[in-house]
């Protein structure tokens, strides 16, 4: 435990990009409400990559999207507590954070895709077939960088060019920009804005971004589609960028191409990354901080190395001991028994206490409290409890 | 071919003197139909010649990238796709393999009679796609498949006792109360019950589906599995589950298992012998212990490295250039020379590359007019104007090009707009033994060796 001091007390001083605070996210069907996020807590501090890890179906995509209120509604409720964003613009100002729950469409609109981006797991489904890759690339800079492009063109821009800079033209307006005297100024703000395209598609290594920009997705690889994406998604160089599974898709010779790819644009634009993976062994590579998730909570977090050296919670335990390695005997993993459970509802439990093997009365009936179990190290388990409740606390055998 | 398979046949199990499947030469070609007489214009070559032998009782394990042949290999041993080449048999033993060894190391026009007698014969009784009614029936009772989607290989609209005991109803193995107990010890057998008798594959968990395909899979004993991708849609703690679970039923019902996977360490764990695939052919192979251990090709070794492990202290995860290239057109030499890190002059650099090449730079390719191909190796560029085939020539001469490449271009000339680039032709490379079964198709490890 010793080991991390140092840096956490590092990272624990830089200012923060964004606080969860007990987030709620339910979904309403037929069977009843779903609690898929049942009030996580979760901080992302300035230049970090936070791993959010857990099974499929633990919300962890949901957190994700609920930052840029992505999640369908109906059925979703935001059914509780806030997501506190911190801006670069806002931190140099000295101002407060903006709720990203609370505030007004309009403004969310501005920052989806601007201080908050996000890179989706199937490169395959996230990209529009029938769009070139040149005009989905653009439409960011269309979309958060008009004023920019429109001061690039100088004074006296017809009002029609500038409604095209905002994509806001119709039809009609649009054959009109093909003619005199409008053409030339579209013209050039077409090429403004194919050199920002360029630009964002050659900082993703893409090689001969020129050529790639005239091609339809279905002429793209896995990857180079992935790298597509992550550059639309850091087009605007964003505060937060959230990686949802990003090379899941991908086989692995091209999935460490894309980690490298992203490590290093980070390291660049300095921008604070919220990793989410199922894969334990990618996130111990690449991340600063974890936080470990199941059936809509947080049951673990800490810095890398506390978490993988030494596992507090008997789920992060499961989880890590089921990867296959060399150290296995066939047919020996330790698989965690069962299945997650349905969130219809949940009464005050651990969540975990249907699959842990140490569970006794007090994980059935209540909710565990998150304990401090190291300098930046907390765990959500009757295990580590000190007080006093009236009824045997578990205990781990390990 | 002869070196791999007597490679092969060394380090086995012998003693049951004959193998489940082996595979001779094994194509699959798929033709790439165009215009409105859907005229093929080619094939894509998604598996192009495959051998080994899967002895009984062992787990062969299989990887490779996505596209590079596994799953329609996988399907042709199972014979849902019929091979377009080369040869599948079923149960043939020792004797006869080695005759039929003998029988292929004979040119076609020079067997003899007795030879193609011989020939005859073990293709009637083993060769998949000629066995007839019993023996075609033995071999599709004893081969079975489990597929990577259990959704959607599972009949949504069938319950649970339908779909596991339809195999047993088509070979009118049981009917009525005994159908049903038969099912329902099949379920248990896979961790399921008898309260999942009467539900559909909907009101099941992927990890469940699974088993139940598994189940279904069982049902008629069969001796050997094809497992393609069963895992790579479940979580690390179900994936475990079902893990254990395949491996207590092999230990149980002696099966023999063909584990398709892209996960390096998933067949690490399950397999005893490890088939590295690279676009339809087989780059590396030999026991899981010598391919991990001892990696003798790059591809191999690239996959270690770019595969992250949860247990090493501190790992560098390293990519590889690129992407798998057009199996439709695949790459002369060694296939994996265009994205190799240690490629030498002597892995089949052609024209292509030298093109893809030119192609990374941004306007180099731009005045380029039409091109005349005497071969893979060898063909003319023609530019718009002299000063594009100059700047051409001017980025092969000083310009960062591949060491390799450039050493492997035998001749160099512009002349006027035109550059003629000629390359050392190369064939492919062949599996060869390395030591003890261990089979690579690297040249560095290879009798071409010394010429490098």
């Amino acid at each position: 435990m010793t080991l991390s001091v140092s840096t956490t007390q590092e990272q624990a001083t830089r200012p923060l990009v964004a606080s969860v605070r007990d987030l709620r996210v339910h979904f309403e069907t037929k069977a009843g409400v779903v609690h898929a996020v049942d009030g996580i807590t979760l901080e992302i501090r300035d230049g970090e990559t936070l791993g959010l890890v857990g099974e499929t179906g633990c919300g962890k995509s949901v957190t994700a999207r609920s930052f840029i209120r992505l999640v369908p509604s109906p059925p979703g409720i935001y059914a509780g507590g806030q997501i506190d964003f911190w801006s670069n613009e806002a931190r140099q100002a000295k101002e407060g954070p903006i709720d990203l729950l609370e505030i007004s469409d309009k403004d969310m609109l501005r920052i989806r895709g601007d201080r908050i981006a996000m890179i989706f797991q199937d490169p395959g489904k996230a990209l529009n077939p029938a769009l070139s890759i040149r005009s989905q690339v653009a439409e960011v800079f269309y979309q958060h960088r008009s004023e920019e492009i429109l001061d690039a063109l100088g004074p006296h821009v017809p009002r029609i060019v500038r409604r095209a800079a905002k994509q806001r033209t119709t039809s009609l307006e649009r054959l009109f920009l093909r003619f005199p005297p409008f053409r030339s100024k579209a013209a050039q703000l077409r090429s403004i804005v194919d050199e920002l395209v360029a630009q964002a598609l050659s900082e993703t290594q893409i090689a001969n971004p020129r050529k790639i920009m005239d091609s339809y997705p279905h002429e793209l690889s896995g990857g180079m589609k992935q790298r597509v994406l992550i550059a639309q998604a850091l087009a605007c160089n964003p505060d937060l960028l959230i990686a949802d599974e990003p090379t899941t898709a991908l086989d692995v010779t091209i999935q460490a191409r894309i980690l490298e790819l992203i490590a290093e644009l980070q390291a660049r634009l300095e921008t604070s990354v919220l990793y989410i993976s199922h894969d334990l062994s990618l996130v111990k590579e690449i991340c600063d901080r974890v936080a470990v998730m199941y059936a809509g909570r947080i049951v673990e977090t800490g810095t890398t190395q506390e978490v993988f050296a030494n596992p507090r919670h008997p789920y992060t335990r499961g989880l890590m001991a089921a990867v296959p390695s060399a150290t296995h005997r066939r047919g020996q993993l330790a698989a965690i028994h069962g299945n997650v459970p349905e969130l219809i509802e949940p009464p005050p439990s651990c969540h975990f206490h249907t699959r842990c093997p140490y569970a006794v009365d007090i994980c059935r009936s209540m909710d565990p409290d998150t304990l401090s179990v190291g300098s930046s190290h907390t765990v959500a388990c009757f295990a580590y409890e000190s007080r006093d409740f009236g009824m045997p606390l578990p205990t781990l055998d390990w | 071919m002869t070196t791999s398979i007597a490679g092969l046949g060394t380090q086995e199990k012998t003693t049951a003197g004959r193998a489940v499947i082996s595979l001779r030469g094994v194509e699959k070609h798929f033709p790439i139909k165009e215009g409105a007489m859907q005229r093929v214009a080619g094939h894509v070559r998604a598996v192009d010649g495959v051998t080994f032998d899967i002895r009984p009782g062992e787990t062969v394990g299989l990887v490779g990238e996505s596209g590079c042949g596994k799953t329609t290999l996988g399907r042709c041993i199972s014979g849902l796709v019929p091979p377009s080449g080369g040869k599948i048999y079923f149960r043939l033993t020792d004797a006869d393999a080695a005759t039929l060894d003998d029988i292929d190391a004979t040119p076609d026009d020079r067997r003899t009679k007795e030879q193609l007698a011989q020939l005859q014969r073990i293709d009637a009784d083993h060769r998949i796609d000629q066995l007839g009614g019993k023996a075609f029936r033995a071999y599709r009772r004893n081969c079975q498949v489990v597929f990577q989607d259990s959704f959607s290989s599972l009949n949504p609209r069938q319950l649970v006792k339908d779909t596991v005991g339809r195999p047993l109803r088509i070979w009118k193995e049981a009917s009525g109360q005994e159908l049903t107990e038969r099912v329902v010890s099949l379920l248990e057998s896979v961790g399921l019950g008898r309260q999942h008798l009467y539900r559909f594959p909907h009101q099941f968990s992927g990890g469940q589906r699974q088993r139940i395909s598994i189940a279904r899979a069982l049902a008629l004993d069969p001796e050997f599995i094809v497992l393609d991708e069963p895992t790579s849609a479940l979580d690390v703690s179900v994936q475990a589950q079902i893990l254990n679970l395949l491996h207590e039923l092999q230990q149980k019902r002696g099966l023999t298992y063909m584990f398709i996977s892209h996960d390096l360490g998933v067949v690490r764990l399950m397999s005893d012998r490890i088939a590295v695939m690279y676009l339809g052919k087989v780059a590396e192979q030999g026991t899981a212990i010598e391919l991990f251990e001892s990696p003798r090709h790059p591809y191999t070794e690239a996959l270690l490295a770019a595969n992250p492990d949860i247990n090493a202290e501190t790992s560098e995860m390293k990519g590889l250039r690129g992407a798998v290239p057009d199996p439709a057109n695949p790459p002369e030499g060694c296939r994996f020379h265009t994205r190799c890190p240690v490629a030498t002059p002597i892995c089949g650099w052609e024209v292509d590359d030298a093109v893809a090449w030119l192609g990374t730079h941004e306007t180099i390719l731009a005045g380029l007019t039409g091109v005349e191909r005497r071969s893979n190796f060898d063909a003319t560029l023609a530019f718009g104007d002299a000063a594009a085939a100059a700047a051409v020539g001017h980025q092969v001469e000083n310009g960062d090009i591949p060491a390799s490449m450039k050493a492997a271009l035998e001749s160099f000339s512009t002349d006027g707009n035109k550059v003629t680039l000629t390359f050392n032709p190369e064939g492919p490379v062949e599996l060869e033994d390395v030591g003890g079964g261990h089979l690579t198709a690297c040249v560095l490890h290879t009798s071409r060796r010394h010429r490098i």
